[in-house]
């Protein structure tokens, strides 16, 4: 099968350059990939360049980038701007700064659908399949009235209003608790499975990402140093790193029906 | 110093006091004094230095506005007014104990006329192209010999502070009744008794009586008055009349009205062709009609009373009362009349409607009057004379500029309309009126450097003051300005506001005082001015 | 809304509705020039005694605070606008466009204002009205007075371009007009709300410089500025002559009290 996405990029800063050096990377139609590294190691630095979007913070992008065969890296702005929230989804990682604290949260939901206007939404479907209410009083809310957890379920259904084929998270459950991540990790699963969408999940922590992910890429230093199946990189792991973070796990993990 | 010691210094300054007859005055420059040089004085801080320690040939006696003779004992105006001869006093001395004669009067001369030293005390000397030539005729006789003759020309030696040819001390020596003791840079100049003095009062007593005097440096006027309230200094030169009624209402005896001083205060409209102005106002200010219409729809009166408390008198013509000798008696203040000048008005066809006046073209009359920004008595001025002229229909605009923009809008560019300044001629002497006059010349201020007088008067007015500068008899000459102040009150190219007062605050401990409207108002008479003892202590 | 809001509008309220309303009765002029009551103590005519040249002092101070009040408002708007778009294009565009209006702001700041003030002043038309000057007056300190303001809206439209949500409205494909308008400028107005209720009391304060300087609006004019001049007079007794120092000091700590403190963190 064709990958969705397929991507040998290298990422440089003004006076800091390499910070992903020719990381290869590949992700199938309806595909879980785990992208596993320490704080530092470029995790968040890839999913902005998947959508190049470093420019706005002073990087660039050099290497190739195909979405379905296409080249991104060749597109222009005005198209690029086409497949951001429409064919690739992204939730970053703080879901109460990303979301824009002078608008209502319904209002937000409808900025992000008229950004393409492609169907008429799904709106009161997408909230429930995020497990979000759906009525007026709650779409009234400003983002400083929601949970950690409700924000994050908002950013999540802004992602997926679109049914892009691939949806980046960029740490999702870093900032929740141990309760609410097992949920949103749940959430994950179940959007991958209702909606055959690909995603790639962003994490520093491979024991959550271990029951989720199909396949699980490790990064070190810029670089991509194992790709592997969840249960090959659990059980024969091959690079020094990869086993340093399993040493680094308390017990062996076991596995939720994924 | 707190407050604890005051007893014991007071004390101490009493019985001090009483021990001296003159004791030590005190009062303020507005600066430091730029030189001490007396031949090279030009800022008013150092003409105080010089007047207080110089000594003179002759003297304008501040009070009589006479001559009155000093080193020289007499002198003689010959050769058409070409030449001055003095003939020296005896047994003078400089204060060193070097002893003075002609040599020192040639010394000074030729000093002074030294191209190299460029002195603004020399400027006078050199009205003729030829320089004037110093004659030693014996030890106590000088002459002087210029190449033109020069009306008035005694008065150019007040000025002249004689130097030592042959003291060791140089200019050290002075023939004045002060000598400079010490000087500190931005606090005092402390000036002592010059002991060798040639004068002495009628009790055969050597001048001066005072003992020192501190010349304190003081900038701030507010600072200044507030020391003098203390009792800290005992005289102030000259003071606002803001700030004489407030001393006059707690001590009464603390201050003078000289009376009429030479200072005046003066409006007038730009005629100079060049200026950036619409050829409808050029025409309105170039008229004698609108001039006068103007001028009589001021109250100067009120002017006098309100922005002066009383202390001004309005003015006539360009030359003060305060100068007894040269003033027309003849003439009057221009009266506040109303109708009168909108009758000229409408004769040189202007015309009311709505309480607004329109010239015959329909421009509605509007001006502004430029004055310097800062001093209070001018905007006031201005001020009522805005709301005076909406009597007959003018609206006028109130501008107040920093002093160097007013200047160069008055001097380079033109760019105004009408101008509110004062006018100060330290000089009693009409011959020093020259650059106002002449319609040629750069302070003749309505029409600047005109190749030829631009009207018949000015053209008159030029001829009557080039005939009284070849003339010598000084009631000719009299004659003569009489009828230039006539014309200018006629033509009114200045409408003369006020003549301001000269107004100062003296100690009540200060004996002898004379005070002149004339500077140095208050210490003119330096050399008699002292301290009552017994009130010395009494703070 | 606390308290000493409350108060802050109560009071300018009042000070507001008084000038306006005494600026109906025909009594009330400011220019009148009363000479046979030259300084002339309070009384039931004059409710605050006349100045030098007889002019009613109560009529003088509330047209004074009339056009203060108003003029300096409209001149902190002015600025403002400046500000926002200079400030902004700064901010939002960053690079060489950035570095250049900065260096351009810091010059702004760095420029000996009263001096420049001054020099400005004697180029105005001598001829222009005393409505005219004071249009001037205010039109200058609201071109001069961006500057500020100008620095906080470009560090505030900078952290919200760097900000998360701007970036997540981004990554779902939002055209930057709209992230403009609706993600930007929305978060910006409490700093501009927060720079216009500072600017205010700032130009009422520069005003009173200027008019105290006889730089302010021309003669017979009142301004807040103009009034102050009687107070140069080091023997002045007269405490009603103080009524303009209090008008000042309670609308400038009236807008003080409105401008929002703390404000709103981006």
């Amino acid at each position: 099968m064709r990958p969705l996405l397929s991507a040998f990029v290298s990422v440089d800063y003004p006076g800091r350059p390499g910070v992903l050096q020719g990381v290869d990377l590949e992700i199938a139609p309806g595909e879980i990939l785990g992208l596993v590294g320490e704080s530092g190691s470029g995790k968040s630095t890839l999913a902005l360049a998947l959508l190049r979007l470093l420019p706005f913070r002073g990087g660039t992008t050099r290497g190739e980038l195909r979405l379905r065969e296409r080249d991104l890296l060749a597109l222009s702005e005005r198209q690029m701007r086409a497949v951001r929230g429409r064919e690739i989804g992204l939730v970053l990682q703080s879901p109460i700064s990303a979301l824009n604290p002078a608008m209502r949260i319904g209002r937000q939901i409808v900025e992000s659908w008229q950004a393409h206007r492609d169907h008429s939404p799904d709106l009161p479907g997408t909230l429930e399949m995020v497990s979000l209410p759906t009525e007026p009083s709650f779409l009234d809310r400003y983002p400083s009235q929601l949970s950690v957890g409700q924000a994050q379920r908002v950013l999540i259904a802004m992602a997926i209003l679109h049914r892009p084929a691939l949806l980046i998270a960029d740490e999702p459950t870093s900032a929740l608790d141990a309760v609410t991540q097992a949920e949103i990790l749940k959430l994950f699963a179940r959007l991958n499975r209702q909606l055959g969408m690909a995603v790639l999940y962003i994490s520093h922590d491979l024991l959550s990402v271990a029951s989720l992910c199909h396949r699980i890429a490790i990064l070190q230093q810029g670089q991509i140093v194992e790709t592997n199946t969840s249960e090959e990189i659990f059980q024969r792991p091959q690079h020094a790193y990869t086993q340093a973070l399993l040493r680094a796990i308390p017990r062996v993990p076991e596995f939720l029906p994924v | 110093m707190t407050r604890r010691f005051l007893p014991v210094l007071v004390v101490a300054f009493t019985s001090t006091a009483l021990a001296q007859i003159g004791g030590d005055l005190r009062f303020c420059l507005r600066a430091d004094p730029k030189t001490f040089d007396p031949l090279l004085v030009e800022d008013d801080n150092s003409e105080a230095v010089r007047y207080l320690t110089g000594g003179v040939l002759l003297r304008v006696n501040r009070v009589s506005q006479q001559f009155t003779p000093e080193l020289a004992a007499s002198w003689k105006v010959d050769e058409q007014g070409r030449r001055i001869t003095f003939h020296l006093r005896h047994g003078v001395a400089f204060s060193d104990g070097t002893p003075f004669s002609a040599d020192d009067v040639t010394y000074t001369m030729n000093r002074l006329m030294d191209p190299q030293l460029h002195s603004a005390t020399a400027d006078p000397f050199r009205s003729s192209s030829i320089p004037p030539r110093i004659t030693q005729l014996s030890a106590d006789t000088v002459s002087v010999t210029f190449g033109a003759p020069v009306s008035g020309l005694e008065r150019l030696f007040d000025q002249v502070a004689i130097l030592s040819a042959h003291s060791p001390r140089k200019l050290a020596a002075v023939l004045g009744p002060f000598q400079v003791a010490e000087y500190k840079p931005g606090i005092e100049v402390r000036l002592s008794r010059n002991p060798n003095y040639w004068k002495t009062d009628a009790g055969g007593r050597r001048l001066p009586y005072a003992d020192q005097i501190h010349l304190q440096i003081q900038q701030n006027r507010d600072l200044e008055l507030v020391r003098f309230r203390r009792g800290e200094i005992d005289l102030i030169n000259s003071v606002d009349p803001e700030v004489f009624e407030r001393l006059a209402h707690d001590a009464p005896s603390s201050v003078t009205d000289a009376g009429v001083s030479l200072e005046s205060e003066m409006m007038w409209f730009n005629q100079a062709p060049s200026a950036p102005l619409p050829s409808y106002k050029k025409a309105w200010f170039a008229s004698q009609a609108f001039r006068r219409a103007v001028s009589e729809g001021i109250n100067r009166a009120d002017l006098a009373r309100i922005v002066f408390k009383g202390h001004a008198q309005p003015a006539a013509g360009p030359i003060s009362p305060a100068n007894r000798f040269w003033f027309n008696t003849t003439l009057r203040p221009h009266p506040f009349d109303v109708p009168s000048a909108l009758r000229r008005l409408q004769e040189e066809g202007f015309q009311m409607r709505n309480g607004q006046l329109y010239d015959g073209g329909g421009h509605a009359v509007e001006f502004s009057i430029l004055t310097n920004a800062g001093n209070r008595s001018r905007e006031r001025m201005a001020t009522m004379i805005q709301q005076d002229l909406t009597a007959l229909g003018m609206r006028v605009n109130v501008v107040t500029l920093d002093f160097p923009s007013l200047l160069e809008r008055m001097t380079q560019t033109f760019q105004y309309e009408a101008c509110l300044l004062g006018l100060t001629n330290l000089d009693l002497d009409p011959g020093a009126q020259m650059n106002v006059w002449l319609s040629s010349a750069a302070n003749h201020q309505w029409n600047p450097n005109q190749k030829s007088a631009a009207t018949p008067w000015e053209a008159e007015i030029d001829r009557l003051m080039r005939r009284q500068a070849s003339e010598l008899r000084p009631e000719a000459r009299k004659r003569l300005f009489d009828r230039v102040q006539q014309i200018v009150w006629e033509q009114e190219p200045f409408l003369y506001l006020v003549n301001k007062d000269s107004l100062m605050a003296l100690s009540p401990q200060l004996q002898n005082t004379a005070p002149a409207a004339v500077a140095p108002q208050a210490y003119w008479n330096i050399e008699v001015l002292r301290k009552s003892s017994q009130l010395a202590g009494n703070r | 809304m606390t308290a000493r809001r409350l108060f802050a509008i109560a009071a300018l309220g009042l000070l507001l509705a008084t000038s306006f309303g005494a600026g109906l009765l025909p009594k009330f002029s400011y220019s009148a020039q009363h000479r046979e009551f030259t300084d002339a103590a309070p009384s039931l005519r004059f409710p605050l005694g006349t100045d030098e040249l007889g002019r009613d002092r109560m009529a003088r101070l509330l047209s004074a605070t009339r056009v203060s009040l108003v003029f300096a408002a409209a001149a902190s708007l002015g600025a403002l606008i400046l500000a926002a778009l200079i400030g902004g294009v700064a901010g939002y565009c960053g690079g060489w466009c950035d570095r250049a209006l900065v260096h351009g702001i810091d010059l702004m700041l760095s420029l000996p204002w009263l001096f420049l003030l001054l020099a400005v002043r004697a180029l105005l038309p001598l001829n222009a009205a005393p409505l005219t000057s004071l249009l001037a007056t205010y039109a200058l300190l609201a071109l001069l007075g961006w500057a500020s303001p100008a620095r906080v809206v470009r560090a505030g439209v900078r952290s919200l371009r760097d900000s998360e949500f701007v970036l997540q409205a981004r990554a779902e494909g939002v055209t930057e007009l709209r992230i403009l308008l609706r993600h930007v400028l929305p978060n910006l107005r409490p700093i501009l709300l927060a720079q216009f209720w500072t600017s205010i009391p700032l130009f009422i304060l520069t005003e009173a410089n200027l008019g105290f300087l006889g730089l302010s609006a021309g003669e017979p004019f009142p301004t807040w500025g103009s009034l102050l001049r009687e107070l140069q007079d080091p023997l002045l007794v007269r405490p009603e002559a103080f009524a303009p120092v209090a008008a000042i000091a309670l609308s400038v700590v009236c807008f003080k009290l409105l401008s929002p403190r703390g404000g709103y963190q981006v």
